[in-house]
C-alpha cells in the first residue's frame, strides 16, 4: 500500500526501579503505514496509553527503537522533537484539554501559535480547519459554552489545524454519548479517508476499534494481537495481510539508510 | 513562538486572576512607592544642599584661617558649649585667646602648595556697612554682605543673574529679605541702584555706595542672611572702612577663600598640606556636611523600608505564581504535547513576574509622582513650612531614577519568578496531561 511512518522495535518501558519496579511495555514491534487507521485496543493498564505516548515522541522508551520515517528519533534533541510534535502529529484527548474561557478560534489556533505562524495565517488556516469540523459559525464562542460534541470537534480542528501526517487519539469518543461518539468516529475517519491523516486511536471501545483498518491488541504491555484477521475476517483483514507481506519489499527500497530487510513483522510478537 | 505572542499571553494570564494579581501588584507598589518617594526626596534634598553648596564655591571651596585662630575658634566653640567633650585648657603657646592674622609668608606659601589655585586665592573681608536704603523707602536696613567667594561660584537666585566680579562698577545680588523693604518686587528691582551706606565710626562721615542690583538670592540654609558684592565693592567699602585703621592693622589678612583641585587631591590632602604651613581650612563639607549626613540617614533607614516591602513583595510574587503553575498544570502540559518547548514555558512565567513588577513599579512611582507634586506645592503655600525656600524642591523625579526603581523591581520580580517558571518548564507533558 504505502510507506511506513512509524515502526517499533522491541519497545520496553519500565517504571520505578527495583522493587517497585514495573514494566508497562515488555517489547514491542510493528510498522504503521501512511494512510492507516489504527486502533490500539486493550483494557486499562494494559500498556496502550503508556504505548501511545511512546510513539507520539512525548516519552522515551527504556530499551528499543522508535523510527519516524525511517529516522530513529532516540538521539533526537528536544528541540527536534518539539518541532515534530508541533509539525506533523495532531492530538484528540478524552477530556478535550483546551482553555475554557478562551474563545473556540484561539484553541484551535494554539498549534500554529507555537510554531510562530503569524496572526493573518493561523487565522486563515483554523477557520479552515474549523470549516472541516463544521463549526466555523462558533469560532467566536466561548469554548465553554459548546456542547461535549462539539468541543472535541474543536479538539480535532486544533489536531488538524497543522496538517498533520499523523493523528493520535486518546480515547476520543470516551466522554461523549455513543450517537456523538458516532459523529466523531466518523470525523476522524473521514479525515483518515480524505486527508489521508494516519490515525492512531487508543480505545477500549471495541465498536470504535472495529471501524479501524486495523485493530492491535495489547495486554500486559505485549501484543496479543494484530490487525487480526482471525477477529475481522473481512476484506479489511486480507488487505491487511496484503500490505504486510507486500512491506519487505517497499522498506528496502524507501530506506536506504536504515535498511529494515532483514526484520519482518511478527504478527502479534510476544517474547 | 513570536515574542509578542508570549507577552501578550502572559498579560492575559495575569488578566485571568484578576484579584489575585491586582493584590500581587499591590504589594510591589507598596515597595516601589517606598524607594521611588525616597529616591526623589533624596534627589530634592541634594539638589537644594548643591544648590547653596554652589553658591559658596562648589566643590573645591576652603576657608582659611591661621592654625592659632582655629584652635581659637575651637575654643571660643566650646566655651559655648557647642564643641566636643569639656572645656579646653588654656595654652598661651597656641595664641587661642585671639584671632591671629595669617602672615604675608604664609599667603606665599599657599600660592605655592600644588593642588591649590593660586588665582583663587581671595582675602575675605567683613564688610562694615551701617545700613541699606532705596530710592522707593525712607526707612533704612541694617545689611550683612560680603565678597562673593572665588571660583567657580552660582548663587541660587530667583530672579536677575550672577555677579560679574571682575566688572568696574558696584554690584550685588541681594537677599531676598530685603527686596519688599526696599520697595520692590524680585523683578523689578534688577538693576535698580540701591544705597550702601557706611559711616565712619570715628569721625561719623557718611559714605554712600550706588550699587547695582543683579540678583536676588534665594532663601537657603548657606547663605546665612548675606547679600554678596563684585570684588570692585567689597574693595571700596572695605578701605571705606579701615580708612583711619593705624597702619599695621590696615592690612590683616585674617581669612582667605581659595579654590583646590578636588579632582587631584581629596579634602583630607589639602588641609595636611596647609597644616604644614600653619593654616587650617574648612570644605564645603565640614560646614554643611552634617545636615546632609541627617537626611542621608533618615533617607537611608526609608528606602531599607522599601526594600523590605519589595522582600515580602516577591514572596507573593513566588507564591503568586506557584500557584498559577498548579492551577495551569494541564494548560502547561497540552503545550509541551503540542511542541512548545521548555525555554518558552520558562519565558512566559518569568515575563508574567516580570509583567507584576513592571505594573507594581509603575503605579508606585506614578502615585509617589502625584502625592509628591500635591505635597510640595502644598508645603511651598502659604503657612507651608516650605514657604521661605521657594527653590527647594521636595521632591524631584529624574528619569534615571524612574528607570532604576523600575528595572530593579522588574529584575526582582524576575529573580522571583524563576522558581515557579522553572517548576512550569520542568513539568512532564504526560504527567501534566494526566493531572486532575
Amino acid at each position: 500500500m504505502s510507506k511506513v511512518i512509524l515502526s517499533t522495535r522491541s519497545l520496553r518501558k519500565t517504571y520505578g526501579k527495583r522493587d517497585s519496579k514495573f514494566d508497562a511495555l515488555r517489547g514491542i514491534t510493528f510498522d504503521i503505514h501512511e494512510g492507516e487507521s489504527v486502533a490500539i485496543v486493550g483494557k486499562s493498564g494494559s500498556g496502550k496509553s503508556t504505548l501511545m505516548h511512546l510513539l507520539a515522541l512525548l516519552d522515551k522508551p527504556s530499551r528499543g527503537e522508535i523510527t519516524l520515517h525511517g529516522r530513529p528519533t532516540a538521539k533526537l534533541k528536544s528541540r527536534h522533537l518539539n518541532t515534530i510534535r508541533n509539525k506533523e502529529f495532531g492530538f484528540v484527548f478524552q477530556s478535550f484539554f483546551m482553555n475554557p474561557n478562551d474563545t473556540v478560534l484561539n484553541n484551535v489556533v494554539l498549534p500554529l501559535k507555537i510554531a510562530g505562524v503569524g496572526f493573518r495565517e493561523r487565522r486563515r488556516r483554523a477557520i479552515a480547519a474549523l470549516k472541516t469540523v463544521e463549526l466555523d459559525d462558533k469560532r467566536n464562542n466561548k469554548a465553554n459554552d459548546l456542547s461535549g460534541g462539539q468541543k472535541q470537534r474543536v479538539c480535532i480542528a486544533r489536531a488538524i489545524v497543522n496538517d498533520p501526517k499523523v493523528l493520535f487519539a486518546d480515547e476520543p469518543t470516551g466522554n461523549l454519548d455513543s450517537a456523538t461518539g458516532d459523529k466523531i468516529a466518523n470525523l476522524l475517519f473521514r479525515l483518515n479517508r480524505e486527508k489521508g491523516i494516519t490515525l492512531i486511536i487508543v480505545t477500549h471501545d471495541q465498536e470504535l476499534a472495529n471501524k479501524c483498518s486495523r485493530q492491535i491488541r495489547i495486554k500486559d504491555g505485549r501484543i496479543v494481537s494484530d490487525s487480526s484477521g482471525e477477529f475481522e475476517p473481512d476484506d479489511d483483514g486480507d488487505e491487511e495481510i496484503d500490505e504486510i507481506v507486500g512491506d519487505n519489499n517497499i522498506d528496502g527500497m524507501l530506506d536506504k539508510n536504515h535498511p529494515t530487510k532483514h526484520i519482518k513483522i511478527e504478527e502479534g510478537e510476544n517474547e | 513562538m513570536r515574542i509578542l505572542d508570549i507577552i501578550r499571553d502572559a498579560n492575559a494570564n495575569l488578566l485571568r486572576n484578576k484579584l489575585r494579581s491586582f493584590l500581587t501588584i499591590l504589594a510591589i507598589f507598596i515597595g516601589s512607592f517606598a524607594i521611588i518617594s525616597t529616591s526623589a526626596i533624596q534627589a530634592g534634598v541634594n539638589g537644594f544642599i548643591d544648590s547653596q553648596v554652589d553658591s559658596y564655591g562648589g566643590d573645591g571651596y576652603l576657608a582659611i584661617v591661621s592654625k592659632d585662630s582655629f584652635d581659637a575658634l575651637e575654643g571660643a566653640q566650646s566655651m559655648i558649649g557647642s564643641g566636643d567633650g569639656g572645656p579646653i585648657e588654656y595654652n598661651p603657646d597656641k595664641k587661642q585667646d585671639g584671632m591671629s592674622p595669617i602672615t604675608e609668608e604664609q599667603l606665599e606659601k599657599l600660592k605655592k602648595v600644588d593642588g591649590i589655585d593660586a588665582d583663587s586665592i581671595v582675602e575675605q573681608k567683613t564688610l562694615s556697612i551701617s545700613y541699606v536704603t532705596s530710592k522707593e523707602t525712607d526707612k533704612k536696613y541694617l545689611i550683612g554682605a560680603e565678597a562673593l567667594p572665588p571660583g567657580n561660584v552660582k548663587v541660587d537666585t530667583v530672579s536677575g543673574g550672577q555677579l560679574d566680579l571682575r566688572a568696574d562698577d558696584y554690584q550685588i545680588v541681594i537677599e531676598n529679605k530685603y527686596v519688599e523693604a526696599l520697595g520692590y518686587t524680585n523683578d523689578s528691582i534688577i538693576n535698580k541702584k540701591i544705597q550702601l551706606v557706611v559711616v565712619d565710626q570715628f569721625k561719623r562721615t557718611e559714605k554712600i555706595f550706588d550699587a547695582k542690583v543683579v540678583g536676588v538670592i534665594a532663601p537657603g540654609v548657606v547663605s546665612m542672611g548675606y547679600s554678596y558684592t563684585n570684588n570692585k565693592l567689597a574693595d571700596d567699602i572695605y578701605d571705606e572702612n579701615t580708612k583711619y585703621y593705624p597702619e599695621e592693622y590696615k592690612n590683616r589678612t585674617l581669612a582667605v577663600a581659595a579654590n583646590y583641585d578636588s579632582n587631584k587631591y581629596s579634602a583630607d590632602e589639602i588641609k595636611e598640606k596647609l597644616e604644614d604651613i600653619g593654616l587650617s581650612a574648612m570644605t564645603i563639607e565640614d560646614i554643611i556636611g552634617t545636615i546632609k549626613t541627617f537626611f542621608d540617614v533618615i533617607l537611608t533607614v526609608f528606602k531599607i523600608f522599601g526594600f523590605i516591602a519589595l522582600l515580602a513583595a516577591a514572596i507573593g510574587i513566588i507564591n503568586t505564581l506557584f500557584m498559577s503553575v498548579q492551577e495551569r498544570t494541564r494548560e502547561i502540559g497540552l503545550d509541551k504535547a503540542l511542541g512548545m518547548s521548555s525555554v518558552h514555558v520558562f519565558l512566559s512565567f518569568s515575563l508574567e513576574a516580570i509583567m507584576l513588577g513592571f505594573w507594581g513599579s509603575v503605579f508606585g512611582i506614578v502615585l509617589s509622582m502625584i502625592l509628591g507634586n500635591i505635597a510640595n506645592a502644598a508645603f511651598h503655600a502659604p503657612g507651608g513650612f516650605l514657604e521661605s525656600f521657594p527653590t527647594f524642591n521636595l521632591v524631584i523625579y529624574t528619569i534615571q531614577d524612574i528607570i532604576a526603581v523600575t528595572a530593579l523591581i522588574m529584575a526582582i520580580a524576575f529573580l522571583a519568578g524563576t522558581l515557579p517558571a522553572r517548576r512550569a518548564s520542568h513539568k512532564n507533558p504526560i504527567d501534566a496531561l494526566r493531572y486532575e
